[in-house]
């Protein structure tokens, strides 16, 4: 068996956004996945006592098998460091500074043969983004990172999100809108896992999304595969899986937002198995399933 | 009591205004004790008197006010950039200037790899060249058993062989922002940002992050430095570890290392208590040849990548305004944030636009947290005039401006970036000076080469490599670009009392030189052979 290919999700968004607070909760939450976050200040990162292992300078060990870490001196040679871990995380979310567009980052997990894309969240404060999108110094770039996002997450939304903000980000981006503040878990969102679908639910009732997985024969094309994820339903955030192929080991493949990512498995894939989400109030299991069967 | 050298030269050039030239030198515990002629030092004692450098000129150790130690890094690799270069053992690298050339002496390197060595090369820089586009199968004819990797001048571009797409599985089929295509939808070989050259240099084990303060790299450095007559070099945005701190601290401290070394490290924290703490740390490992305690900022990009921040009119392309590596409220909190705790900044501004939410920050800095001897220092600051310079003076902030521009990229910025009008202007030297400011100039090195004459070369002369004379206004006298590269650099760096000048009571620095610099024609500044420096007293070979 190969080594699994490690996914990155890139977290970008403006300081003060909310990036912190996501990252904290994606730590906090029983998703079942051994993540590693590198983010920028590690001093913001805080994780209670009786769940860490152990910290030292620049790393924090969770009991629930994550790792916190800063990314140090340069980057990308982090992400080298993360693949080199043993063993290999089952998946590496990256904190983008403020400014950064985060595209920059995430393109390496298209580009490296042992990573995966797993997408660009961009959080968006619903009480500031506007002003700041309109700033002459920084609007451009706070611009750029909403149009290269696959999930746009809005943050301080309470009262629900201003219609005119939803019109700016849809203007901006096609990437699904998430009001944060009403996910009942925020791991689904950034690692694509199934897992807290399953009936488990944290705070105040909101079933915000709609889980749907697939195992079948199917054996497919890249072209002809391409073409049927390109027909996925909109209000998809997320499929993730492996898909067997006529000719070949088969595909993996990973679908956050509009961005669609197929690499050749890395190992022969005897059957198809996919798993799919999306917001409960946008979309049904049956219409997940309709369009996977339909010729 | 150690011994009473006294060096004898053709002329000294001492940068003390008590004193402007002299014949005599002496030196005592590493430092000069008296200046003047053969007797200069008889009152304190038996002297000895040392010839060996005699019918030469001193100056001051030459100080590099903004360079990196990576450059040796580079070194492990071939060099086929445009431009000559020197290694740090004194071998000179032809520029290469066609790419028949370059593939030429790709072919040399290669025939000297062991069996499963990558082919590595760097300083590319097509810019300069006329001829056709480097591809993968110019590389391909080089050889095509083991990846070929050419890295461009820019840092943000590299072309690649067919071993290298191979080895990271670059095809048809890559969905990869970054990789250039043939018109067939193949590969061509570039290569265009980190997230797409990141896998190939994670094959082929390019990982600079702790190298350049390693033992053998730092003596390069040494070299390097030497060569140029620098006895003082910054390490800005020296990217530290406490172990590479302490390697760095631990390959310095030999009586023979020619270079006192003055990082700037960047920083990650984001509470003066934890900045201070940092500093506190690392300061503990200083010694007479390592000076830790000042920060590194960086707020805009380059502008002959466009992507400086500038002021209006912009880019003369109509190429959208630069980006920031710090936002302006990052910019604001983290002058605020360093002012407190008491730690001088390098800051990297390029555009004019940085320049001055800069200004802007650390005036606000020094309102709410006031420090007269806080000396921060604009780096590059290549497009302020003399409004900013005038504001710069007021905050007793200095600048360091990046001369060799001119020469190197000067043409560039008058025929696409910003034009004649704002490149007649850039790196103002003279209105820097007429603002009265602590003013550095520097190489940027290994942007350009280490060589503090050369940088004072273009700082008095102003031209560019086409032989212009971009905006003769800004050009300033020798002795004025002399001084910059002597105790103004050493004023940028807090370090004026201790180098910059040849008086008694100052570490024994010199620069040795072959000829004097105030007596030759401006224009062969840059041609003065540097025969070797020294420092602390030891003199190094003579070069």
């Amino acid at each position: 068996m190969s080594l699994p290919r490690l996914p990155l999700t890139v977290i970008g968004g403006y300081l003060g956004a909310g990036k912190t607070t996501l990252i904290n909760r994606l730590l906090r939450e029983d998703h079942g996945q051994r993540v590693l976050v590198m983010v920028n200040d590690f001093g913001a990162i805080n994780i209670d006592a009786d769940l860490l292992v152990s910290a030292d300078g620049d790393t924090m060990t969770l009991t629930n098998g994550c790792v916190c870490c800063t990314m140090g001196a340069d980057l990308f040679m982090a992400m080298g460091d993360a693949l080199d871990r043993r063993p290999r995380p089952d998946h590496l979310v990256i904190e983008a500074s403020g400014i950064a567009d985060p595209a920059r980052i995430a393109t390496a997990a298209r580009a490296e043969p042992d990573m995966a894309y797993g997408g660009i969240a961009v959080v968006v404060d619903a009480m500031h983004w506007g002003a700041l999108a309109d700033d002459p110094q920084i609007g451009a770039q706070i611009r750029g990172q909403v149009a290269v996002a696959d999930l746009l997450l809005i943050s301080k939304a309470e009262d629900g999100v201003p219609p005119a903000l939803t019109a700016r980000l849809a203007a901006l981006s096609a990437a699904p809108q998430i009001d944060i503040g009403d996910c009942a878990a925020v791991a689904p969102l950034l690692l694509g896992g199934l897992a807290p679908l399953q009936g488990k639910r944290e705070g105040g009732g909101h079933p915000a999304y709609v889980g749907w997985s697939h195992d079948g024969d199917e054996a497919m094309s890249r072209a002809a595969l391409a073409a049927k994820l390109a027909q996925a339903p909109q209000a998809l955030y997320r499929i993730k899986g492996l898909v067997a192929a006529p000719d070949s080991a088969g595909w993996e493949v990973q679908v956050v937002g509009r961005s669609i990512e197929i690499k050749p498995a890395l190992d022969r894939v005897a059957r198809t198995r996919l798993v799919a989400i999306g917001p409960q109030s946008a979309i049904a299991r049956a219409d997940i399933a309709d369009w996977w069967s339909q010729g | 009591m150690s011994g009473i050298t006294v060096f004898q030269a053709a002329k000294i050039i001492t940068m003390d205004p008590n004193r402007p030239t002299a014949t005599h030198v002496a030196v005592r515990d590493g430092h000069v004790l008296a200046v003047g002629d053969a007797t200069c030092a008889d009152q304190w004692g038996r002297v000895h008197h040392d010839d060996r450098l005699a019918g030469t000129v001193l100056m001051p150790g030459f100080v590099e006010g903004h360079s990196h130690m990576s450059e040796t890094c580079f070194w492990d690799y071939t060099y086929v950039g445009f431009h000559d270069r020197i290694d740090p053992d004194g071998q000179p690298w032809p520029g290469l200037t066609e790419i028949g050339a370059v593939l030429a002496r790709l072919r040399d390197a290669a025939a000297r790899l062991g069996p499963d060595e990558p082919l590595i090369a760097w300083g590319f820089d097509p810019i300069f060249l006329s001829s056709e586009r480097l591809t993968r199968d110019h590389l391909d004819s080089v050889t095509a058993d083991r990846p070929v990797v050419v890295l461009f001048s820019s840092g943000h571009l590299m072309c690649v062989n067919s071993a290298a797409l191979a080895a990271v599985g670059y095809d048809r089929a890559s969905n990869v922002e970054g990789i250039q295509r043939r018109p067939d939808g193949e590969p061509n070989g570039e290569l265009h940002e980190m997230a797409a050259m990141f896998p190939v240099m994670r094959r082929i084990g390019m990982d600079f992050r702790t190298r350049s303060h390693q033992r053998a790299y730092v003596d390069a450095f040494g070299r390097i430095c030497r060569r140029s007559g620098v006895t003082t070099a910054t390490d800005l945005f020296a990217m530290v570890t406490q172990e590479g701190a302490e390697a760095l601290a631990q390959a310095t401290a030999r009586p023979d290392y020619p270079v006192r070394i003055v990082p700037a490290v960047s920083t990650l924290h984001s509470t003066p208590e934890e900045v201070r703490a940092q500093m506190a740390d690392l300061r503990q490992l200083n010694h007479d040849k390592l000076r830790f305690g000042a920060v590194k900022l960086m707020t805009d990009g380059s502008i002959q990548g466009f992507s400086a921040r500038i002021l209006w009119p912009g880019y003369v392309g109509g190429q959208p305004n630069g980006i920031w590596n710090m936002p302006p409220a990052q910019i604001h909190a983290t002058c605020a944030m360093m002012q407190q705790a008491g730690i001088q900044m390098h800051i990297h501004t390029n555009g004019d636009e940085a320049s001055t939410v800069v200004l802007d920050a650390l005036a606000a800095a020094a309102r709410a947290h006031p420090w007269p001897g806080a000396r921060h220092v604009l780096q590059h600051a290549q497009m302020m005039g003399p409004a900013l310079f005038a504001r710069a003076a007021e905050l007793g902030v200095c600048v360091n401006l990046f001369a060799n521009h001119i020469w190197y990229f000067g043409d560039q910025h008058a025929a696409l970036t910003i034009g004649p009008d704002r490149a007649a202007r850039m790196d103002a030297c003279r209105a820097a000076l007429d603002a009265g400011l602590t003013m550095a100039i520097h190489s940027d090195a290994p942007v350009t080469p280490m060589g503090p004459l050369f940088t004072a070369w273009c700082a008095v002369n102003r031209q560019t490599m086409s032989g212009r004379t971009l905006g003769a206004a800004q050009c300033i006298s020798v002795p004025e670009a002399l001084y910059a590269i002597t105790m103004g650099a050493a004023r940028t760096l807090k370090l004026e009392a201790e180098i910059g000048s040849i008086e008694a009571g100052k570490r024994a620095d010199f620069a040795v030189l072959a000829e004097d610099p105030l007596a030759i024609d401006p224009m062969r500044l840059k041609d003065l052979p540097v025969l070797g420096t020294v420092i602390g007293g030891h003199v190094d070979a003579l070069i």
